[in-house]
């Protein structure tokens, strides 16, 4: 990853937080100062570097890991606003990367009871929870929608 | 990636599928915070795999299921 792909990957996270919610290729383009086609260029390479996803049908962003574009079965509430995380692992991720507190709602996806626990200091104050991951590391990126 | 209620749960979600692999909800806490800390960091660099599976091996996930590739 060279230099001016760090610069749109970090400006494109940057707009993440200061939006709430994925930005468009527009609006990267816009602060950018850029063309949308360079934009989107530069996506498409850090896509294939996994630094993030964008939707096959669009080009636009399905995920800035991790925060997810659209919406999942795992909400995440921290820093005054509502997020989606693409998994249990990303909502907690969610928090992470914003250093701070926060709330994460999902559902079990055996039974579909509702789960929901808060994140203080890094920590679920629910510990008798399980995380389960289907897929094994070396497959993970085989299709990241799936894992 | 999914969290659920107690083993099972993740045995009846998961019928005839070969499972993958369990954790605590700590630790997968205390892999967030080491995984995506750095995330939003204005001086971010990607990591290498190494770094990476650095990351998971802190944590005891070192098992052939939790290698990178």
């Amino acid at each position: 990853m060279d230099a001016k792909e760090v610069e749109l990957r970090n400006l494109t996270y940057s707009l993440v937080v200061e939006l709430g919610r994925a930005p468009t290729a527009a609006e990267v383009a816009e602060r950018a100062a850029s063309p949308i086609d360079v934009v989107v260029a530069g996506w498409r390479r850090l896509h294939q570097q996994h630094a993030l996803v964008l939707a096959a049908a669009t080009d636009e962003l399905r995920m800035a890991n991790p925060f997810s574009a659209v919406p999942t079965a795992y909400r995440v509430r921290a820093a005054a606003r509502w997020w989606y995380a693409n998994c249990a692992w990303d909502a907690f991720g969610i928090c992470a990367a914003l250093h701070t507190d926060g709330r994460i709602e999902t559902s079990c996806p055996d039974c579909g009871e509702p789960l929901a626990l808060e994140v203080r200091g890094g920590r679920p104050d629910e510990e008798s929870l399980l995380f389960h991951c289907l897929v094994p590391a070396v497959q993970w990126w085989d299709d990241i929608g799936f894992t | 990636m999914n969290l659920f209620r107690s083993e099972e749960h993740i045995a009846r979600w998961l019928g005839d599928r070969e499972p993958g692999s369990t954790i605590p909800v700590t630790t997968l806490a205390d892999l967030a915070t080491r995984w995506w800390g750095d995330r939003l960091s204005s001086d971010w660099q990607p990591r290498t795999r190494d770094e990476n599976q650095a990351i998971l091996t802190a944590l005891d996930l070192s098992s052939p299921f939790w290698r990178l590739p």
